[in-house]
């Protein structure tokens, strides 16, 4: 278990989170770092796909309620967010491996406390299970 | 040196299978495996589904008959939620049933079964099909069963969505209504298909019972079985497709039991061998004594023949008449004769067809009130009817949100499964005698398994042209002896 | 030149995709003149040995529906591709992996042991399971293999082209086999189907507010559904934005809402993840309590979602 380092992919929008701040200079400390602008562009697709990938949880970092730039990208991404996570139990996949926050750090400092708090979360959650992997084993298996 | 025959695939059923045959030193048959190569998994994959999904989903379990999945299925809703459906929505739903059991069984007959004795058993494959069927009796017959099967599913698709698959069915009812419109072209459906029901019984009467060649191969001990017989059956003892009673009657005819389907589980056990995915269905309380017909036997059949046995008579008056007929020609009630399916599965279509036209005619088949909204979700639905091919039983247990949390699901076929595997080691043991294998004998023995229609009228005109069936008789090392082709 | 030989096979198959071809009626008659039938399991006499002994290539056309969960259907999956030229997967079990693909979120061990040893009317005291080999009486019974899982054609063989439904809808088959058979064919991976999603054609369409806003999601036997409005618009759950058009709302029209068996729009790979994105937008809620109180009413996304997609999602499609 001390072996597993977890992989968070973490999306963050522009508006409010690091605009302070040099993208180029944050960036080596945050692993999978997605900035982007709006949260709502996050399809439950890209939430998949990341899973698909090997993720073993995704962070959403999105601009507070009523102050995003597009007016509700922030809200959708929060119940596409909630959807996703409903989705994923059938999967195995836990609720706490998507966590959405909405919220502003113009520094971008909380960034990386927030992605290390999330990782120390999955390491006790372990490894995500990667159902497509298990079930590709199990042609002609269990 | 014993020796073994393959018959792999098995075609013109549904579902996928093979039949192994095992020969002695002499060639006689020693013993005969029906195997069924497949599993889906249903019962399970269907749980944390919500209820009101499993008549959708249920239906995909066979597309040849997704009907009585389909109604079965949300009989057992009506149970679930303590719902009684209203008058309209009760005649809506049996004129799609009726409508698809004449559909099926038709299709069965002209397809599958006449050319074994329009045409002949042992004529030349080539001819033994729907075109020589045709070349016999006419284009035109062709024609009238497209017709009638387009029409048919023309009631499902209204009624139920897409005949392959019909998705409609809500506890308590049905999602729409029928229209004076529609009455109208679904009563002349009606007319036509009693019209067409007639005319094949009497095509069979002409071509099967007329024949003493036939009439003896329809009596012939080989395809004789003698078991139990299950059906479902009314406050009268009359054949009902859609609900009432399951009773039971032995070999001599006597009544065994008389129960509600919610006590299926007390009756019906089911039994697994090693070989064959298909459960082994058996009467419980006797328990599980082998594949034989002896006084031991716990064995019993669904479907037409076994309906016919069970019930007292017939719903409605042209079908009960046809009813009084077969059993004073096949001599004895109930009747053993496996080849009397096909029979008796005409007069079913009959039966259904005479209730299409009774519903087409009732006023109170467009009423808007087909929803009867009172739901009290329950732990428990049980839903039973009788599908073309046997009793089909539904049971589903529910939690307080309404999703399932167990089903379980007892098939028609499965029913039938071990007299299957008997009836056609019977055939085998007598038309396979002596090493020299017989070309003709694979139809023969076909013609035992042909019978109970096994979860599959196979919905489609068989073809002119090549019929090949290839045997390959091997050694007990598995090397070729020798092949017989027929083509 | 000998007519173009086509052969039509099941896989793991219901059998309601070879009942669809058999509704195309009289047209039937003429397609089997124009063509050999060289093997169709349900209906024809043809075995697969047959078959085998052709040339690579020799057959034009195979139709094949079903999905492959056992070591028999993968062998005939991969000996038609052999011996044919273009491969249709026809049906959703073939294109998508089908309904019974819901079984990939469950266990061949927890299907083997509720079959055959759970059930309340099973009765095995000897603990007996079906076996890849069994022997009895000196002689060897085989069955074929059970996977762990329910795979769509194309993660066993390449397949040329695709038709979707559960099952196909009589006209778009003619489309399909005449498209074939008059060497009229798009490019080889489309699907045979049109592009867009359902809603294009729905009559439900012209009844959708502006922007539908929902504050309950509805199911449908707990209500009576109005059968001229958007489902969405009434609160229940309808995959119609997300599903390739094509089907001629056989389910709108008995006014039941859409479950998504025609697949994907052209273009998506995976329309349940779509479909989400569809749900949250006509969701009215903001706050994090309201968007978890509606969610939760939404009480089977996967089965909904997927109903007949699931190996083909992204968290199942292979590789």
């Amino acid at each position: 278990m001390s072996k597993y380092k977890p992989k968070l992919v973490c999306f963050s929008c522009k508006f409010s989170w690091g605009y302070l701040t040099d993208e180029d200079a944050l960036s080596p400390e945050i692993e999978n770092w997605v900035p982007l602008i709006c949260t709502g562009k996050i399809d439950a697709t890209h939430m998949l796909e990341a899973f698909k990938a090997g993720a073993d949880g995704i962070l959403i970092l999105g601009c507070p309620e009523g102050n995003c730039h597009y007016q509700d990208g922030n809200y959708e991404a929060r119940k596409r967010v909630y959807l996703v996570r409903s989705l994923l139990e059938s999967f195995g996949i836990e609720k706490e491996r998507i966590r959405i926050e909405l919220s502003t750090d113009p520094e971008g400092k909380r960034i990386r406390e927030s992605v290390d708090d999330m990782k120390r979360k999955l390491a006790k959650l372990g490894p995500a299970k990667k159902k497509s992997e298990e079930v590709t084993k199990a042609r002609g298996g269990k | 040196m014993s020796k073994r025959i393959t018959i792999n695939p098995l075609t013109r059923l549904e579902g996928h299978g093979k039949i192994e045959v095992f020969l002695d030193d002499k060639g006689d048959v020693r013993d005969v495996y029906w195997q069924v190569v497949e599993l889906r998994g249903f019962e399970r994959f269907c749980i944390g589904r919500p209820v009101e999904e499993l008549p959708r989903i249920m239906p995909n379990i066979c597309g040849v008959c997704p009907t009585p999945h389909n109604m079965a299925s949300v009989k057992a809703l009506d149970d679930l939620y303590g719902v009684e459906p209203t008058p309209a929505a009760k005649l809506i739903r049996q004129l799609h049933y009726n409508a698809f059991l004449v559909e099926d069984h038709l299709l069965h007959f002209y397809i599958l079964s006449s050319p074994d004795f329009v045409v002949g058993p042992t004529a030349d494959p080539a001819e033994r099909n729907i075109v020589g069927v045709v070349q016999k009796v006419g284009l035109e017959i062709g024609g009238k069963m497209i017709d009638v099967r387009r029409r048919c599913r023309a009631i499902v698709r209204h009624i139920a969505s897409k005949p392959a698959h019909p998705e409609g069915g809500l506890p308590g009812g049905v999602s729409m209504g029928i229209s004076e419109d529609d009455r109208r072209w679904m009563r002349e459906t009606a007319d036509l298909c009693v019209q067409f029901c007639q005319f094949s019984l009497q095509l069979f009467r002409q071509v099967v019972l007329d024949n003493k060649e036939y009439l003896n191969l329809v009596l012939n001990d080989a395809y004789k079985l003698d078991t139990y017989y299950m059906g479902q059956v009314d406050e009268n003892n009359r054949l009902n497709f859609y609900e009432g009673k399951i009773r039971i009657v032995g070999p001599k005819g006597e009544e065994y039991a008389l129960f509600d389907c919610h006590d299926y589980v007390d009756y019906i056990g089911e039994w697994v061998e090693p070989w064959t995915y298909i459960r082994l269905t058996h009467l419980k309380k006797i328990g599980w004594k082998g594949l034989n017909e002896d006084e031991t036997t716990s064995l019993y059949r669904v479907g037409p023949l076994a309906r016919l046995n069970v019930a007292d008579g017939m719903l409605t008056p042209l079908a009960q008449k046809e009813f009084e007929t077969m059993f004073a020609v096949l001599g004895s009630k109930p009747a053993h004769h496996t080849l009397a399916y096909h029979w008796a599965r005409l007069i079913e279509a009959l039966q259904a067809a005479e209730h299409m036209q009774r519903i087409a005619n009732d006023p109170l088949l467009t009423s808007k009130d087909i929803r009867n909204m009172d739901l009290r979700l329950g732990k428990v639905g049980i839903g039973c009817v009788e599908a073309a091919r046997g009793t089909l039983i539904h049971h589903y247990e529910a939690d307080v949100d309404g999703r399932a949390t167990k089903v379980n699901l007892i098939v028609a076929t499965q029913h039938n499964a071990a007299p299957i595997c008997l009836s056609v080691k019977k055939a085998a043991r007598e038309f396979i005698k002596g090493p020299q294998v017989r070309e003709g004998f694979l139809n023969m023995v076909e013609m035992a398994f042909r019978a109970y229609d096994p979860c599959l009228g196979c919905a489609t005109h068989a073809l002119p042209g090549q019929m090949p069936l290839i045997v390959n008789i091997r050694d007990s090392e598995g090397s070729l002896l020798r092949t017989i082709q027929r083509s | 030149m000998g007519k173009p030989k086509v052969a039509i096979c099941w896989l793991g198959s219901c059998g309601g995709c070879d009942e669809t071809i058999v509704d195309i009626n009289e047209v039937l008659l003429r397609v089997a003149g124009a063509v050999d039938i060289v093997l169709w399991p349900v209906a024809m006499d043809f075995k697969y040995d047959s078959v085998k002994r052709m040339k690579n290539g020799e057959i034009a056309v195979s139709v094949v529906s079903g999905h492959v969960r056992n070591s028999e259907q993968e062998e005939i999956a991969k000996l038609l591709r052999k011996k044919s030229q273009l491969i249709l997967a026809f049906g959703a079990c073939a294109c998508f992996g089908g309904t019974p693909g819901l079984a990939n979120l469950t266990t061949k061990t927890d299907i083997l042991n509720w079959v055959y040893r759970d059930a309340p009317t099973v009765v095995n005291p000897d603990g007996n399971y079906p076996q890849a080999a069994f022997r009895v009486n000196g002689e060897e019974l085989t069955l074929p293999e059970f996977y762990g899982r329910v795979f769509p054609l194309n993660a066993i063989i390449d397949v040329d082209y695709y038709l979707p439904g559960c099952p196909p809808p009589p006209y778009l088959v003619m489309y399909a086999l005449s498209g074939m058979l008059e060497n009229k064919l798009p490019a080889r991976g489309s699907t045979l189907a049109p592009h867009r999603a359902l809603c294009d054609s729905c009559k439900r369409n012209k009844s959708k507010p502006d922007r539908i806003s929902i504050r309950e999601i509805k199911r449908i036997h707990e209500v009576e559904a109005d059968p001229d409005v958007c489902f969405l618009a009434q609160g229940i759950i309808c995959l119609g934005p997300a599903t390739r058009d094509g089907c001629g709302e056989s389910c709108m029209n008995i006014n039941i809402p859409c479950r998504g068996c025609f697949g994907p729009v052209e273009g998506v790979e995976d329309s349940g993840a779509k479909f989400i994105s569809t749900v949250a937008s006509i969701l009215d809620a903001e706050s994090d309590e309201e968007v978890v109180r509606i969610v939760s009413q939404m009480i089977d996304p996967v089965g909904y979602l997927y109903r007949f997609l699931l190996p083909a999602s992204i968290l199942q499609k292979k590789g």
